[in-house]
């Protein structure tokens, strides 16, 4: 019989639960040696796991030393406090989103999205936007209950914009790979603020996706969703109608009693 | 002068930064403490996320709690209120949902930190601003997120408290100019109240208007949006006489910046209206460089702001001393009321504005 998991204080475990372990890799650019395999064990002690062990380590090529290895992690998170955050949705089939879409809404969802600004990575726009998709799950563009307008990388917010208000988009998706640097936040904020500038922020679902991207980040953008790494399309989708079948009911805005 | 009792006539009193880690939420903080001190009663939301223990973006840096005392409102999501632990009384939901969850409006019965996450979209936080003061909230508190600006709207608030701060440059020269060129903005100034020009604005498109305000001259749809400078150039020679712009909606630079280059070859002068200045879309150049190129910006509703708060600390990186960057904001910002609100000397003190 499993242990009971302590939900306020997890840690990973490989061979039984609260062992610790974690396994990890990395390059130092350091000559393969002993003495390589020395510092990465430090390096490891440094960061904070216990009884660091180098399992294999390899030249990766002249001057630099491949590493794996194990690290027991004395750290633990609090699962519970964490559970109350952000939603946990459970995920329609595209059979299910089609007939959805079409008892709710009857018309085709609009959808246009874009890799702003400087961003020239549309392989997450294009991931969940083609018909091609990806890991056999194809885009938005495949489903009948979607109308789907990619406008490729590098897309100024204003085109963006123009092109979501042309086509009376029921949805923009950005797409934008965050970094610490300020241009990109910037790049998503801008957005947001020109739907609100064009006074339409209550008529368009926003969405933004990458790497980097949280519900929490998204909401300090302003965006009403954001997607990162593991989203299909059909995660998207199943948020897109739901929102927009609760945009549909008359209370959006006005407060009612607390009963 | 303290920064709430400078703030105070301000109802709903809008706070935005510059950029992440000015100090807004610090600037929040020390506007709680004081009017707790003074036992108003304040209502808080946060177009994005505020309380937070660690930044979303950058996991070293530290964000500053929000401490609240019973009584206070509060509009945030139903998860945070419930993981704040402090007891509350629920007094309306709004069906406006986040991404972290449905926001909703409670009262606190007792004092403690909550994570603020109230509504995102501007127009909402304006609602949410109303209930909470015909709650019983005295004033009301709207922190913006990262670099937004759309809830310092007069549509929105009644006025804006605004943060900078060294994360803006590591050279305290650039960060006085990006503040400056800030301010400008933010105080972009109103066309005359009884002029022809707010009532052609009020038809809701993009026009252009000649001189003598007599006659004017409806622009294609998104004209400001996406036209490129031959489109500009036509709309102009075809309008020889206008002299004025009134956008409907936002008004990006890439726009004014073909604007200018259009008006500049055939030797004309512009004045280009915007609805506010939260309308306005500036990040490379400045109010003062379309002004020189001939482009004179206005705005229908100006924008009340009150003070500024510095922040002369970049958290992970370098820092100035807080009494000079005031000293070289205030020669730079005629008379706006400046504070650095952790500096020892901030209360009972005046703020480091020019007199005279």
């Amino acid at each position: 019989m499993p242990r009971e998991v302590d939900l306020s204080a997890v840690k990973p475990y490989a061979d039984h639960l609260g062992d610790g372990l974690v396994q990890m890799s990395f390059t130092l650019p350091v000559p393969y040696s002993l003495a390589a395999r020395k510092a990465a064990m430090e390096l490891l002690a440094k960061i904070g796991f216990e009884e660091p062990e180098v399992v294999h380590y390899e030249q990766l090529t002249e001057g630099y030393t491949y590493f794996v290895l194990f690290g027991r992690c004395v750290q633990t998170v609090d699962f519970e406090s964490l559970q109350g955050e952000g939603f946990d949705i459970e995920y329609m089939s595209e059979e299910e989103i089609e007939h959805f879409a079409e008892s709710h809404f009857g018309r085709p969802i609009v959808v246009v999205g874009a890799a702003t600004g400087t961003d020239t990575h549309s392989v997450g726009i294009d991931a969940m936007l083609n018909l091609k998709g990806y890991h056999g799950h194809h885009g938005l563009e495949g489903y009948r209950s979607f109308e789907t307008h990619n406008l490729g990388s590098q897309v100024p917010n204003g085109a963006l914009l123009a092109k979501a208000i042309e086509v009376k988009a029921d949805a923009i998706l950005v797409s934008q790979t965050v970094t610490q640097q300020q241009l990109h936040v910037h790049n998503l904020t801008e957005l947001v603020e020109m739907v609100e500038a064009e006074g339409r922020r209550n008529e368009m679902i926003l969405a933004c996706g990458g790497p980097r991207v949280s519900n929490e980040l998204a909401k300090e953008l302003g965006y009403d969703a954001g997607f990162s790494k593991g989203t299909y399309p059909h995660h998207l989708a199943t948020f897109l109608v739901r929102e927009l079948a609760a945009r549909e009911t008359p209370d959006r805005v006005s407060s009612v009693p607390a009963s | 002068m303290l920064l709430s009792e400078l703030t105070a006539a301000a109802r709903r009193l809008a706070l935005v930064g510059l950029a992440k880690n000015t100090g807004k939420t610090v600037a929040l903080t020390a506007i709680l403490t004081e009017l707790a001190d003074a036992g108003r009663a304040v209502g808080v939301t946060s177009v994005g996320r505020d309380g937070e223990q660690n930044d979303v973006i950058d996991f070293r840096i530290e964000k500053p709690l929000i401490e609240l005392v019973a009584g206070s409102l509060v509009a945030t999501t139903d998860s945070l209120l419930r993981a704040s632990g402090v007891p509350h009384e629920l007094l309306a939901k709004t069906a406006i949902r986040t991404p972290l969850g449905e926001v909703l409006i409670a009262r606190l019965k007792g004092g403690g930190t909550v994570e603020i996450a109230g509504p995102s979209a501007a127009l909402d936080a304006r609602h949410i601003a109303d209930e909470m003061l015909a709650l019983g909230a005295e004033q009301v508190l709207i922190d913006g997120a990262i670099d937004r600006r759309a809830a310092s709207s007069p549509d929105v608030a009644d006025g804006l408290v605004m943060s900078t701060g060294a994360i803006l440059s590591e050279d305290i020269e650039q960060v006085v100019e990006r503040t400056r060129d800030a301010v400008a903005l933010v105080k972009l100034p109103s066309v005359d109240s009884d002029s022809r020009l707010r009532e052609l604005a009020r038809a809701g498109t993009s026009v252009l208007v000649d001189g003598d305000l007599a006659n004017h001259h409806e622009l294609p749809p998104r004209f400001a949006l996406t036209a490129e400078e031959h489109q500009i150039k036509n709309q102009l020679d075809q309008h020889p006489q206008a002299r004025h712009l009134i956008v409907a909606g936002a008004l990006p630079e890439p726009f004014l910046d073909s604007l200018t280059r259009a008006a500049r070859s055939q030797g004309r002068t512009l004045t280009v209206i915007a609805p506010d200045p939260t309308k306005v879309f500036l990040h490379e150049r400045s109010v003062e460089h379309y002004r020189r190129a001939g482009i004179e910006l206005r705005v229908l509703k100006p924008i009340e702001l009150l003070a500024l708060t510095v922040n002369p600390l970049a958290p992970q990186s370098h820092s100035f001393d807080s009494t000079r960057l005031r000293a070289l904001l205030a020669g730079e910002l005629d008379g706006l009321p400046i504070f650095d609100v952790r500096h020892p000397e901030y209360r009972g003190s005046q703020p480091a504005a020019p007199r005279g």
